[in-house]
């Protein structure tokens, strides 16, 4: 009883529902990215290290500039890059794309750590001060309106930036020829390419686009969250998003929905000495529903059709 | 060029000379292992170089901390070799783990979870029986943690037999229950030591439980007194998983049944061959073997004999692929790509400390090692193929099936069809 009450507490306040948003959009980019290149049939479980490639450049850049735009944009760019060699490996070389997947995370776990000890030494990284951290950026009047205000308009710029890319990549992905193409890839790419479609070019640009924008969420979490480069300081987020991804059934929306579920777990985290559950078992929630949905108690779950098939042509 | 532990010293001396065909065949498997190690090797040289280092210190001093060799100073090869071994156990039976689910067609990214419940149920019994004589209560806790683990594998293959739930999300996913419910245990949880200060941990496991050193104690080995050699009869509990391996696969119906069904699960079916019974085996015995790495992890020595919060960032799962890989899913080959791995990883610290070149630089490698198997560089080279277009359609350079979510299912029929006959 009194778990169930002190929930519904905090429920009802404008700072837990600030914070599951923030913590949500974190779970949502790479999620994104992972529908963008699973839709386009590359299995992406590298979104954990694009994320940690992101987090680590965006604090070596902005620790170099002095300027968290342009932090941000560097790093973003990195997380392309990482994202390349995986398209590369898993397009051009045909290689197994789990495989790849767990190089790439094992790759910049470890380039991250190797790197920061190589420019920062013993001593480990410097803080970012808060001024050149990606600002919380309160909208003029509309914040102020009670509770909505807080939740919707008193943000990190990334959250507002976080939700423009999910409008937009919903729309290019069902409602442009782009995203169709991007669709016929992954479902059918011999018939994709009867149709004059270049399948490996969409297959490219659907897994840098994830690297994108994992990286993205990583540079949010690095010099928008913490202001700090710690080593493996993604723990796990992006096979959170992974999961999202899935429980969302590979659509942005639904993505949208998980992140939203599993962001609020995170923010429970945070509130996790008012409550009379180990904040462990809060953890392991978004793991379990997941199961569940793999286990299609709720609603099945499936792939697009060639997923994680390397394009043959004239194969079937 | 610094490239250690090469598989073909072990091998070759099992085959009868006349059979130059088979000599050939393995001449050219051996060649992806050993080409991707070079590959990694060089690549790793060259980032050594940008940094500032100097590649041939680095890995001299790598192959000194690892297995002994050119060694110079003040570092004793026999203690290194030691620690390499000791490192190399729990990677050999992870590695069994990934192999013998590779073999069925299954990518068991879960070796890690199937770990830390055996690590779990180690502590558990050998907290619970400490009262027990050494030889059954030793028994007890690898029974327990091979047993938990083969739980969280049986989950896994339940969950692919029946609903198809591909496994290498529903792994993922279980790793992190796993990971989570360690932490919460040995933070706050039933079995946390109630002392102040110092990282959350569960109390010791009875003494009685923990596996006997090798070396003795009080005796001085190789210039230095026994007690710091880690070397206990987990060697052979790893020794015995790779005979036990080799023999299920070569020598039982039921490794020909999970050979089959990697190869194709419909020609496996048409055999008579039941595809879920051997899948949900297959992940049984997986999960068994991760899970006797965990309870060698608590039991295995006297270091650290009980459970901490530390397996968020601990990488044997992942390092099990690579060995699983390198060794190309063979007993063998496992037993030789453990030691690798893991003397690289004994290595980092003396490659560190003599060479100034940072110990993640291994990880490095290794994430250079998976890529260059699984794109299989080295073939590409020879066959200069990289012209996607009218390409024969290649064979994937690891096991058949594996990788794919929908490759290795029949996808649309997967959740639907019973697929034992009628």
């Amino acid at each position: 009883m009194n778990v169930i009450t002190s929930i519904l507490h905090l429920l009802l306040t404008g700072d837990f529902w600030q914070s599951t948003l923030k913590y949500s959009v974190l779970l949502l980019l790479p999620a994104l990215g992972g529908v963008i290149s699973e839709r386009s049939g590359v299995v992406n479980i590298a979104m954990e290290g694009m994320m940690l490639t992101g987090a680590f450049f965006a604090v070596v850049f902005d620790l170099a500039w002095h300027n968290p735009w342009l932090a941000t944009l560097a790093a973003v760019i990195t997380g392309g890059l990482i994202a390349l060699i995986h398209a590369v490996v898993s397009i051009r070389f045909k290689a197994d794309q789990i495989i790849s997947g767990i190089a790439i995370n094992i790759l910049a776990a470890g380039m991250t750590v190797f790197l920061m000890n190589r420019f920062y030494g013993l001593q480990g990284i410097d803080r970012i001060s808060s001024s050149e951290a990606l600002p919380v950026i309160r909208i003029p009047l509309l914040s102020d309106i009670p509770f909505i205000g807080q939740v919707f308009f008193d943000q990190n710029v990334i959250v507002y930036v976080a939700i423009i890319l999910l409008f937009v990549i919903n729309f290019t992905l069902f409602r442009t020829k782009l995203g169709l193409r991007v669709r016929a890839v992954g479902e059918h790419p011999q018939a994709a390419d009867t149709a004059g479609i270049n399948v490996y070019i969409i297959r490219y640009g659907a897994v840098i686009a994830s690297g994108l924008l994992s990286a993205l969420a990583g540079a949010f979490l690095s010099i928008g969250i913490s202001n700090i480069f710690v080593p493996n300081m993604t723990a796990g987020r992006g096979y959170i998003a992974l999961a999202a991804m899935i429980f969302g059934k590979w659509t942005p929306y639904g993505a949208l929905f998980s992140c939203l579920i599993f962001g609020a777990g995170q923010a429970l985290f945070d509130y996790n000495s008012t409550l009379p559950v180990s904040s462990y078992f809060i953890q392991m929630v978004p793991y379990l529903l997941t199961l569940v949905v793999l286990a299609g108690f709720v609603g099945k779950s499936v792939p697009p059709a060639a997923d994680g098939i390397p394009y043959e042509p004239g194969g079937e | 060029m610094a490239v250690p532990a090469t598989p073909t010293k072990e091998r070759q001396p099992v085959l009868p000379p006349a059979v130059s065909r088979r000599l050939a065949q393995i001449g050219r498997s051996v060649g992806l292992p050993l080409g991707s190690i070079v590959f990694a090797f060089i690549v790793g040289a060259i980032v050594v170089v940008i940094s500032g280092g100097d590649p041939i210190r680095a890995y001299q001093a790598l192959l000194c901390g690892g297995f002994g060799l050119a060694c110079s100073g003040t570092i004793y090869p026999a203690f290194q070799i030691s620690s390499t071994i000791v490192k190399a156990i729990p990677l050999v039976l992870t590695g069994i783990s990934v192999a013998i689910a590779f073999k069925a067609g299954l990518f068991n990214i879960g070796a890690e979870g199937q770990l830390v419940v055996g690590a779990i149920a180690t502590t558990l019994v050998g907290i619970r029986f400490a009262d027990l004589p050494p030889i059954l209560l030793v028994t007890l806790v690898l029974i327990a943690g091979a047993l938990a683990g083969a739980i969280w594998g049986g989950i896994v293959g339940v969950l692919k037999a029946y609903t198809g739930a591909h496994e290498v999300v529903t792994t993922i996913m279980l790793n992190y229950v796993a990971i989570y419910l360690a932490e919460f245990l040995v933070t706050g949880g039933p079995l946390s030591l109630k002392t102040a200060g110092g990282n959350p941990r569960s109390p010791a496991i009875g003494s009685n439980a923990i596996l006997p050193p090798l070396i003795p104690a009080d005796s001085t080995f190789f210039g230095l007194p026994g007690s710091v050699y880690q070397l206990s009869i987990a060697l052979f509990v790893a020794i015995a998983a790779v005979v036990v391996f080799w023999f299920l696969l070569k020598r039982t119906t039921l490794g020909y049944e999970i050979t089959a069904v990697g190869q194709s699960q419909r020609a496996a079916r048409y055999g008579g061959i039941s595809v879920r019974r051997t899948i949900i085996v297959t992940m049984l015995i997986a999960g068994a073997f991760a899970g006797l790495a965990g309870s060698i992890r608590i039991a295995g020595t006297s270091v650290q004999p009980y459970l901490t919060n530390s397996f968020l960032t601990d990488t044997t799962g992942f390092d099990a692929i690579t060995v699983s890989l390198l060794g190309l899913n063979g007993p063998i080959g496992v037993a030789l790509g453990a030691l690798l791995v893991g003397g690289l990883q004994i290595g980092a610290p003396v490659m560190q400390s003599d060479a100034g070149i940072d110990g993640n630089l291994v990880y490095v490698l290794q994430a250079l090692i998976l890529f260059a198997i699984a794109a299989n560089f080295l073939r590409a080279l020879m066959l200069r193929l990289p012209a996607p277009r009218n390409a024969q359609p290649s064979q994937s350079s690891v096991e058949p099936g594996v990788g794919a979510y929908a490759t290795d299912v029949e996808p649309a029929a997967a959740s639907t069809e019973v697929r034992e006959g009628t």
